[in-house]
């Protein structure tokens, strides 16, 4: 099945990606070399796979065949704990850790013994547009938008050079959802890779440099955003998202 | 418990026909509760309650033979023998792999080990009579707790695989993405057995102890006695939980610490 070669030149590269459960196919061969920075969007229908893709990335699973090569490494030889704090991942629903928003926040650096001063930690909640009144507030009564927050300022706790993001803002009002961009574009300029899942045609606008289509576990289309915008006319966009937000249908 | 003897088999018969009529309809009230619940437990009642009967009546026509064994092999062999057999009952309830192998280690080893201290420091006795009826209260006890840290495991993390992928997600360890749970399960073993020490004497009188007194033990060292094996089962009892959730949750995750959803869906 899969070598270990491992192949320089390739930043961030998956090369023939099967996933199945159950000898249900979810992915089928996919080849993305995805650039050493900027923003990729993750763009497809629901059930499409974007979220597996993303569980892949931060290895929650193993692809069932082929590879996945970060830096020229295949994944296979570096330490699994290594990789996910590297590669970071914002879930889908945020699954918070029973406590305050300071322990989800100081969950992550404490596995890799660091604890982040009082200083730290109101910067995160400010990325992603929460007072620091938050730090210390029960994760039990938070508000789905408030949550999800939390969530993202959770994995950016542990400064991951790659972040995956599995539609961050999908629960958030005009405002938060700008703070919360305008942070993933300053993650992007610092150096930090992104990689989001997002249904929202506006937000793949505004935000991303390079975009991949996923349909029906397979990737129909990889193109730098500009020139998506450019080759493809208004209707054959509104096509590829297809499952587009209310967002999008006004 | 004195073994009975049939002399008279119809005496026997009629004697014991109200006891029968009793159990019969004690079982099917059983079964008609879970029946009206939909709990669905009505063929496992009658299951276990038609082999448990069989078992015990086998084991009271036997036990004046075992009770008189002196050799600590044979002795050991039917505490491992009563291991396997709890081990088995545990694992049909549990279709996961390596369940059998993971109930019988930490069944054998819970019970069997506070059983060998006992002996050792020559507390009990190693005859039959003593070590049987003990090893046997110890052995179900213990194997009641495992199962109940397996169930308990199961479901915590059924309902919280979000929350442990989330933790994995941050590079966190199997372990410590389980602790919460593991911590929980323990505790849900525990603590049935340690109610009944919390009411022993008031609302728990022990059989051991009973037959003990009634066979002529002075009634205080009788009382100890039972403390004693209260406190094997919950020594006992913990031993094989930690156990069954080491291993158990190993299970549960790949070596490259990704959860294996499909077990427990
Ligand atoms: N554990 C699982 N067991 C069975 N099927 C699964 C499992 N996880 C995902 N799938 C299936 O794989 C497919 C892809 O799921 P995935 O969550 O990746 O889709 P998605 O593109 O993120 O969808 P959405 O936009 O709705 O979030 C779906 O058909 C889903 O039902
Ligand atoms: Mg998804």
């Amino acid at each position: 099945m899969s070598n270990t070669f491992n192949e320089p030149e390739c930043p961030f590269c998956l090369r023939n990606i099967f996933y199945q459960i159950n000898s249900k196919r979810i992915l089928t061969d996919i080849n993305i070399r995805i650039e050493r920075s900027g923003i990729t969007g993750i763009v497809g229908p629901s059930g499409s796979g974007k979220s597996t893709l993303l569980r892949l990335l931060n290895k929650l699973v193993s692809p069932s065949e082929g590879r996945i090569l970060l830096e020229g490494q295949d994944y296979n030889t570096i330490p699994v704990r290594e990789l996910r704090k590297r590669i970071g991942l914002v879930q889908q629903r945020p699954y918070l850790f029973p406590g305050t928003v300071r322990y989800n926040l100081q969950y992550g650096p404490k596995i890799w013994e660091v604890t982040h001063s009082e200083e730290t930690l109101v910067d995160l909640l400010t990325r992603v547009a929460l007072q620091k009144e938050f730090l210390d507030r029960d994760v039990d009564g938070l508000s789905g938008g408030e949550q999800q927050r939390v969530s993202l300022a959770r994995s950016l706790a542990n400064k991951p050079s790659v972040l995956l993001l599995d539609e961050p803002t999908s629960s958030l009002d005009i405002v938060s959802e700008e703070i919360i961009e305008n942070t993933v574009k300053d993650l992007a300029r610092d150096g930090t890779k992104i990689i989001i899942v997002t249904h929202s045609l506006e937000q793949t606008r505004r935000l991303t440099d390079h975009l991949l289509f996923l349909k029906e576990g397979r990737l129909i289309e990889t193109v730098p955003t500009a020139s998506f915008f450019e080759k493809y006319n208004e209707e054959e966009i509104r096509g590829f998202f297809k499952a587009k937000t209310k967002e999008d249908s006004l | 418990m004195t073994p009975i003897i049939p002399e008279d088999i119809v005496t026997l018969a009629t004697d014991m026909f109200p006891r029968i009529i009793t159990s019969i309809v004690l079982l099917l009230i059983l079964i008609g509760l879970s029946y009206w619940q939909r709990i669905e437990m009505e063929k496992l009642f009658l299951i276990s309650f038609t082999r448990g009967l069989i078992q015990i009546i086998l084991m009271a026509t036997i036990l004046i033979v075992i009770f008189e064994l002196q050799n600590l092999w044979i002795l050991y062999i039917i505490l491992l023998f009563m291991c396997s057999f709890a081990a088995i009952t545990a694992k049909r309830r549990f279709p996961y792999p390596n369940i059998f192998q993971i109930e019988l280690f930490s069944i054998t080893v819970g019970s069997i080990s506070v059983m060998t201290f006992v002996m050792i420091v020559e507390i009990i006795p190693t005859e039959g009579t003593y070590i049987i009826p003990m090893g046997g209260m110890v052995i179900a006890n213990v194997m009641v707790m495992t199962t109940i840290v397996l169930e308990r495991i199961v479901a915590d993390v059924k309902k919280s695989k979000g929350i442990i992928e989330a933790a994995l997600a941050l590079g966190d360890t199997p372990w410590n993405a389980v602790r919460s749970i593991t911590r929980d399960s323990f505790r849900a073993g525990l603590l049935p057995s340690t109610n009944r020490v919390a009411v022993l004497g008031i609302v728990t009188i022990p059989g051991l102890m009973s037959g003990m007194i009634i066979g002529g033990i002075n009634p205080i060292e009788a009382a100890i006695y039972q403390v004693i094996i209260f406190l094997m089962i919950l020594v006992g009892g913990f031993i094989g939980e930690l156990i069954i959730g080491f291993f158990f949750i190993k299970e549960l995750f790949t070596t490259e610490d990704q959860l294996r959803l499909a077990l427990i869906n």
